[in-house]
């Protein structure tokens, strides 16, 4: 039998060396598809933009992409490109519903099919009628930037109110009374999303709590996007409240995990001790 | 005689307890040249019995259903009380387990612990250092995170490299052609309930095989008792050696708690280690992670059919290691127990660990 299964491991050795060829092969074949599962999907947006025969001026759309604030939360091209990124041919089919990219002044309507709200504060501002009335206003892609050349659709923040980019239309004064009412906050909100962050790291599952400052967020930036300074001083205290419950989650979130740090330190401690006092307590076996 | 002493007598004269002491624990005696590795038998079973005592409590909370099992596992660790410290003991302790069993395994081999009498107790001891890995495996996926599904999808894979019967294989274990919640119910019934009544009959067998042969002598060093032929049925007994108890109790207390220490050491200090943040997002079906890789006991398999560039092949011998190392005592028919003198046995002992740290480090890094 010990030398049935030695030849037998012998003999499944000797073929090992002669197929090394086939490492490539292996690789796509078993490191991508059956270990990672039958579900894995082939985008054909991006297996197309990236090909050698693309445009150069496309050919950074699917990198750009994943730097991008949709990337971070699953929005594909098809998203809002519409199309079907399962069937390459197809996949830039009207029938299958591909809008294209969207004329300039169509590009409110174009993001606003998700960002409803923002939609309808961002035209009663003035830069939407800006945009309407002169067909020449800031669109959403002026601040937040989209896959053109080197942009990528950057995350909203209060840095994208800065003097480089609202004095290509007009003074920064204006801008920068709203980004001072703006400021407190997005302060508060920024230290949430790090306190989130530093929870995830920690094992905690927070979803429900990111959720909660998703929204919170979405809101106050809808409420941004009128451009109405007084508008925004108004409403920051009911706001603020709005971050107080999320805030204090957090806050206790936090001394629980130092409570559980410690709880646990002391076990250790214990069974640390118990087992120095046992070792004292052993006698060497008698002879 | 205080209310102790009352007690013993009390069992005593019913059912003769102090005999049973006596003939069990007192007569039932060590090789004097035992060592701490010795103690890792009786660790295994403390830290079996954690894995029973935690599991049994968790199961009281945890609810097996693809909708409901993320979720009430963050109960357990967010609203539970002490919840948290439950499953970081129930965690830990699988990795801590599954490094004790192999130690156990890694330490019986140096220590020739596996020949003549005792091949049935090797056989048993690597069915459950198997089943432990099951055991790991099934409760891996319980939690229904991104983590456990994928790695459960990776893992489930692997049979499909079997021409013919793969597939089969491969569907029998998801229950269908994808993880599902039919896969978490299959899982969870292995974990619970098929998995801990057979673990706990091998390990009683185990037991019983080393009660009724005595605990092997380790070979440095050997008595003229052992260098005899054996043919017929002895008890090795040791008559030169100290009592189980308490001489040898105070040892395994020890290492018991040295087992413990250590468990609390990775809770206070590491919390995450076997819990990142992967292991904090709920399992999604159609959104696969960038780095798919199972948990760090499996690596060596893993690493292994990542280099063996024939999936069939690389399977297969990967079996035939498991059935070599299972049937080792019946293949080693050399006379000489002292591994040390054996200088092919010992390159290839030391070989066979190098490789795996190897494989676990670099699966572990790719």
């Amino acid at each position: 039998m010990r030398y049935l299964l030695l030849s037998l491991l012998m003999v499944l050795n000797l073929p090992l060396g002669s197929l090394a060829g086939y490492r490539e092969e292996f690789e796509r074949e078993f490191l991508s598809k059956p270990w990672a599962g039958d579900q894995v999907e082939e985008d054909a947006c991006i297996a197309c933009h990236v090909a050698e025969k693309m445009d150069p001026r496309f050919k950074n759309i699917p990198q750009s992409w994943k730097m991008s604030i949709h990337y971070q939360h699953n929005v594909s091209c098809h998203d809002c490109h519409g199309g079907d990124p399962k069937d390459a041919e197809m996949a830039m089919s009207r029938q299958r519903g591909f809008v294209g990219t969207p004329k300039y002044a169509e590009v409110p309507e174009f993001c606003g099919k998700c960002h409803v709200g923002i939609l309808k504060n961002y035209l009663e501002s003035g830069h939407g009628k800006a945009l309407k009335s002169t067909g020449k206003g800031p669109n959403c892609v002026t601040c937040h930037g989209s896959h053109k050349e080197d942009q990528y659709v950057k995350k909203a923040s209060i840095e994208i109110i800065n003097e480089r980019l609202c004095s290509k239309c007009h003074s920064y004064e204006r801008a920068k009374i709203m980004k001072q009412a703006l400021f407190l906050t997005e302060k508060k909100m920024g230290e949430l999303e790090e306190g989130f962050s530093r929870l995830k790291a920690e094992g905690v599952y927070i979803e429900e709590e990111e959720k909660g400052l998703f929204n919170i967020q979405a809101e106050f930036r809808t409420l941004f996007h009128t451009v109405d300074v007084s508008l925004v001083k108004e409403r920051t205290d009911e706001f603020e409240k709005k971050l107080e419950p999320i805030d204090t989650k957090v806050k206790n979130t936090f001394s629980e995990l130092r409570f559980r740090r410690n709880f646990s330190a002391f076990i250790l401690l214990l069974f640390a001790g118990m087992g120095i006092v046992v070792f004292i307590l052993s006698k060497p076996p008698k002879e | 005689m205080g209310v102790g002493g009352k007690i013993r007598d009390w069992f005593d004269v019913r059912i003769g307890l102090g005999d049973f002491v006596n003939v069990q624990f007192r007569e039932f005696r060590v090789p004097r040249n035992s060592n701490v590795f010795h103690t890792l038998g009786l660790v295994t079973v403390v830290a079996y019995m954690i894995q029973v005592i935690t599991g049994i409590l968790l199961l009281v909370y945890y609810i097996p259903h693809p909708d409901f099992a993320f979720k009430s596992v963050q109960e357990i660790m967010g609203s539970v009380s002490f919840g948290w410290l439950l499953r970081q003991v129930h965690v830990v302790g699988s990795s801590l387990m599954v490094v004790v069993v192999f130690l156990h395994m890694a330490s019986v081999f140096f220590m020739g612990g596996y020949r003549k009498p005792r091949e049935m107790t090797w056989v048993v001891g690597g069915l459950m250092f198997l089943i432990t890995l099951v055991f790991c495996l099934s409760g891996y996926l319980l939690p229904w995170t991104q983590l456990s599904y994928w790695a459960t999808t990776v893992v489930t894979s692997i049979p499909t490299a079997f021409p013919y019967i793969g597939d089969f294989i491969s569907k029998v274990l998801r229950g269908g052609e994808y993880v599902t919640g039919i896969t978490l119910g299959r899982f969870f019934a292995l974990h619970v309930s098929i998995l801990p009544p057979l673990f706990l009959f091998l390990m009683l067998l185990h037991i019983f095989f080393v009660k009724r042969t005595g605990l092997s002598t380790p070979p440095f060093g050997l008595s003229a008792e052992q260098q005899s032929p054996w043919t017929e049925y002895r008890r090795e007994t040791h008559p030169y050696g100290y009592p189980f108890y308490p001489d040898f109790v105070k040892k395994e207390v020890f290492m018991g708690m040295l087992y413990l220490t250590m468990m609390f050491f990775f809770i206070t200090f590491f919390p995450t280690l076997f819990l990142p943040e992967e292991a904090n997002t709920p399992a999604d079906p159609l959104r696969t992670p960038s780095q798919i890789r199972p948990e760090w006991y499996f690596l060596v398999p893993y690493q292994l059919l990542k280099l063996i560039p024939n999936k069939f092949i690389g399977i297969t011998l990967l079996i035939l290691l498991v059935v070599v190392f299972l049937l080792w005592p019946f293949l080693d028919t050399k006379k000489e127990p002292n591994i040390l003198k054996r200088p092919v046995l010992k390159t290839v002992f030391f070989l066979i660990l190098v490789m795996l740290a190897v494989l676990t480090l670099w699966g572990s890094y790719r």
